[in-house]
């Protein structure tokens, strides 16, 4: 569980109360997929939050670097790149060794350049960690039939018969349940990216 | 295709994405979805490009692959409902062992406090509820301990103690009473009487939609605990049929969980960002996080007095988003269609509550008492007592209310009319000799009878009796009503508030 009283460490200084708003709401998003992504990469579970908060450190540090382009949305744009570019630093150092420790050690090496061959390949890793986790989120959403409508037709490939009669709802009602739970995937996604 | 009662559209299929759909729109694109291959193409389409289709098809189906055959934690995607319920069942019983101190009373699982806990008899969105019993004061207690998330936030803890402490001091036969409160400790937790009773929630799922004299009762009664919190400045944000507790034995029906719903609220969504627990009750101001008051609680009685009606809850949908945008967006499907047998009179008082802008509903949960009070009286002895005047039909409403009006000018036309039958009656039968206009044209009827003014003399005392009786019943609630309005902060008076058409007050006005 995230320990509530580190989160003032977080607050950085942001002169534009909408990039403020923009920080606050991406921690929220962002925070319990980076703090599903360190468990799932087999760190021990009593130094998930620090490394969690290792990694939210690392992206505010680099929020004093941030330069306005003049587009839309420009903070959160940036916001999202720097998110993904420290989870991928952190996907590839996790590779090469268990990432149990924390502290300023962990966050120098966050700061050194992987290479770039590792970091094409952390691509797709972070994108399946990001489909992985907002289908997770979504989940619960939905009723029990229409997930499991979705995930005997989608996931595990089995006809829209098939899986109407075995679950028992109509074909209908899959093909409407599916392209809803896939729309609110690619929304959850969206929120954190 | 006989099937297909629509044909394809795609703002329709549009709007089904996002789960806006009313219930028929639902059911018709449905059958048409599986017969029309077109639309289902297209909803694909609408959804996502193919290729994002494919990058989640593939990532969660390599998930499903490497979480075969050991416990991965991603099982949870494929894991059965049931076993999540037997998993938090498990964790419920952990949680109190945990807590609980050991206890040397016989048949007790441990002890908190001067309370030995028998039994753990359930777990809520805000902790545990555990059945105890109080030694000293021969008494069985329901112990709630506020969850172990929820107490390590410091605000979360506040609220819960400063609300607990709030509901305390509503004394009223309609809410369950608070006896104590304790904060300090490492889990705060509250104790209440325990109380032999179902949930209305469990009885209406045992037995469907009930009985008018019930959801009349259960309603008044329900308004009544409400307007005493609402007097402590208590917003209970939480009114639904789970909260409502029934007494075994007794016909009476008590409020729960007061306040409570914002301790966690507050902790829960900030904590995950998600709403804890089933949003179907809500108010619509509740379902967009505006401030709510104590009108938000009329809403969500009227959602309750709904799902009694009906035996099903007014704002359904397949996910968490859709029962919100039904709330703020649609009406719930006519009463009158799941249940003819509720008259229109209580369809009426349901949809004013369950108007969008809080405005438009009744003014205060008292003045709901009140009526229902008056509709209770009425269904149980229609003979001595009157449905309120709110609840009669707008025609006859309107009829009675012209009448009252002009009761003296119509008074003394009757007058005049009798009088002139009088006179016409006097003299034709002094003077038989002279015929009137009327036998000339038609000789053969009897002039007595053919007389219009003669034949309306009964007619018009009874009238005139009927308007006296009228007078006389209104009278005393007319009196009462008017206090009542009165005291509400209703900006509008009660005659320009009534719906002119129930649909108007449904449909949220910009």
């Amino acid at each position: 569980m995230r320990q509530p009283e580190t989160r003032p460490s977080l607050i950085i200084k942001l002169t534009d109360q909408r990039n403020e708003l923009a920080w606050a709401e991406f921690l929220c998003a962002y925070e319990p997929f980076l703090i599903q992504l360190v468990r799932r990469r087999g760190t021990p579970e009593r130094h998930v939050s620090d490394v969690t908060q290792q990694l939210l450190m690392a992206i505010a540090k680099t929020v004093e670097g941030w330069k306005p382009d003049g587009r839309e949305a420009s903070f959160r744009r940036w916001l999202s790149r720097v998110a993904r570019n420290v989870a991928l630093k952190y996907l590839i150092r996790e590779r090469r060794q268990i990432s149990g420790q924390g502290g300023t050690e962990f966050l120098q090496q966050m700061e050194r350049e992987p290479d770039l061959a590792d970091h094409e390949r952390q691509d797709g890793q972070y994108e399946h960690e990001l489909i992985v986790w907002a289908a997770e989120q979504v989940r619960g959403e939905f009723r029990e039939s229409s997930w499991k409508a979705f995930w005997a037709t989608q996931v595990e490939g089995k006809s829209v018969a098939d899986a109407a009669a075995e679950i028992g709802v109509s074909a209908g009602s899959i093909y409407m349940s599916r392209s809803r739970i896939f729309a609110r995937i690619r929304e959850k996604i969206d929120e954190v990216l | 295709m006989s099937l297909n009662r629509i044909s394809c559209d795609s703002e329709l299929l549009r709007l089904s994405l996002s789960d806006r759909l009313s219930e028929q729109q639902e059911e018709s694109l449905t059958l048409h979805l599986a017969e029309c291959v077109a639309c289902q193409r297209e909803l694909e389409r609408l959804a996502g490009q193919q290729n994002d289709w494919d990058k989640v098809r593939q990532a969660l189906r390599h998930e499903l692959e490497s979480s075969q055959g050991g416990e991965h934690d991603l099982q949870r995607l494929d894991r059965s409902a049931e076993r999540e319920v037997a998993a938090d069942e498990d964790a419920a019983v952990d949680f109190a062992v945990d807590f609980l101190e050991p206890s040397s009373a016989p048949g007790a699982i441990g002890r908190i406090g001067d309370i030995d806990i028998l039994e753990v008899i359930g777990r809520g969105g805000m902790g545990v509820v555990l059945k105890g019993y109080q030694p000293e004061l021969k008494r069985l207690v329901a112990v709630k301990v506020l969850a172990p998330h929820l107490a390590v936030s410091g605000s979360a803890r506040q609220r819960f103690s400063r609300e607990a402490q709030a509901t305390a001091a509503i004394m009223h036969p309609n809410v369950v009473p608070i006896l104590t409160v304790h904060s300090t400790g490492k889990l705060p937790f509250l104790v209440m009487p325990f109380l032999a009773c179902e949930s209305l929630h469990d009885r209406i799922v045992r037995q469907g939609a009930l009985e008018l004299v019930d959801i009349l009762r259960i309603g008044l009664q329900t308004a009544q605990g409400l307007a005493a919190a609402h007097a402590q400045g208590i917003v209970h944000r939480d009114v639904k049929p789970a909260n409502i507790l029934l007494e075994k034995g007794v016909d009476r029906a008590m409020l729960t969980d007061f306040g409570l719903a914002r301790a966690i609220d507050d902790a829960s969504i900030t904590r995950t960002g998600v709403i804890a627990g089933t949003p179907q009750y809500m108010s619509p101001e509740q379902a967009r996080g505006d401030a709510v008051d104590a009108r938000s609680d009329l809403f969500s009685l009227g959602s309750v007095l709904y799902t009694m009606a009906t035996g099903r809850s007014p704002f359904r949908a397949e996910s968490t988003y859709g029962i919100l945008r039904r709330i703020t967006d649609s009406r719930p499907r006519a009463i009158r269609e799941i249940n003819p047998g509720i008259p229109s009179w209580l369809i009426s008082l349901i949809e004013k509550l369950l108007a969008k802008q809080p405005s438009q509903r009744f003014g205060s949960a008292l003045d709901v008492a009140a009526l229902f009070e008056q509709c209770l009286a009425h269904v149980q002895q229609p003979a001595a007592a009157t449905l309120p005047d709110y609840c009669l039909p707008m025609r006859r409403k309107a009829w009675l209310k012209w009448l009252r009006r002009k009761r003296w000018t119509l008074g003394a036309m009757g007058l005049g009319a009798v009088s002139v039958a009088l006179l016409l009656f006097v003299f034709r039968f002094l003077n038989p000799a002279v015929p009137l206009q009327s036998e000339v044209a038609r000789p053969n009827e009897s002039t007595v009878r053919s007389s219009p003014s003669a034949a309306a003399i009964p007619e018009w005392n009874a009238t005139a009796q009927e308007l006296r009786e009228l007078d006389r019943d209104a009278a005393p609630f007319e009196s009462r009503v008017g206090r009542l309005w009165d005291r509400s902060s209703a900006p509008v008076s009660p005659e320009s508030n009534l719906p002119s058409t129930p649909s108007t007050d449904m449909e949220s006005k910009p």
